[in-house]
């Protein structure tokens, strides 16, 4: 099964995620700090979807993504910023840095398990 | 200046009922999701938005606690100025003044920031943006 991430400092939203996928042929791991995950990814990890957070303590969405492009296994895993910002200069600072698409809370539950589904093109 | 410090008390409590709250929707929210997972109860889009509240609440208080703690910072750098030096107090006093404004301008900005799709009318329900 696909393997994706979720990065949060929220266990709450992990929560929230987690209900969601919980019944998708995927394979869920979640962190509420991006620097353990980014040192796991270091480590070998290799997942197929990463969706991650921006505000964040210590390292933020975009550090964690420039991390994350810094090690070649995952210099083209599709990742997915999925915050409550919404400014266009924010979406623009992410597409540069290689994001694949921006999810704004609260998301739609089925619009989640639409993204999942399209960017690791799992049987609808 | 004794005003100064009440209000820096009242502040600090504003700060630990503030906390407290975002402790117990924390909790609320967590022992909910725990229940819903265990009992493998399929949850719908307008229960999953609702849960999803508790987050966007957190990130609110705690932009506000930030704001209360800069506030208190301005107070105590002007109570400082002002008990050294009581010449400086009218010019400490507009400094006060503009930091407070900035804390406050920080503190909007990060309302509309941290609000998501629950108050951007500019934001399309539902939409997510693929590069």
């Amino acid at each position: 099964m696909p393997l994706v991430i979720f990065v949060d400092d929220s266990e709450t939203a992990l929560a929230s995620t987690r209900m969601v996928t919980n019944s998708m042929p995927i394979e869920v791991k979640q962190y509420t700090q991006a620097q353990v995950a980014l040192a796991e990814i270091q480590a070998g990890m290799t997942p197929d979807l990463i969706i991650t957070d921006l505000n964040m303590p210590v390292m933020n969405g975009f550090e964690f993504l420039q991390g994350l492009r810094a090690v070649p296994a995952t210099q083209r895993t599709p990742c997915l910023m999925l915050t409550t910002e919404t400014k266009a200069e924010l979406k623009q600072q992410g597409k540069a840095l290689g994001l694949t698409g921006w999810i704004v809370k609260p998301f739609n539950p089925a619009q989640l398990k639409q993204a999942i589904t399209r960017v690791l093109r799992l049987p609808a | 200046m004794i005003i100064l410090n009440s209000v820096d008390e009242l502040l600090a409590h504003i700060k630990d009922v503030q906390l407290d709250v975002i402790n117990l929707s924390n909790e609320s929210l967590l022992k909910m999701s725990d229940f819903i997972e265990k009992n493998s109860i399929e949850i719908d889009d307008d229960l999953s938005t609702a849960l999803q509240y508790q987050d966007i609440i957190t990130q609110q208080l705690t932009a506000s606690i930030e704001a209360i703690e800069s506030t208190q910072q301005s107070m105590q750098r002007f109570n400082y100025a002002y008990a050294s030096n009581e010449d400086l107090a009218t010019q400490s006093m507009k400094k006060l003044q503009d930091n407070l404004k900035v804390t406050l301008e920080d503190a909007k900005e990060k309302k509309k920031r941290f609000s998501g799709k629950t108050s951007n009318d500019d934001v399309e329900a539902d939409e997510i943006e693929f590069f």
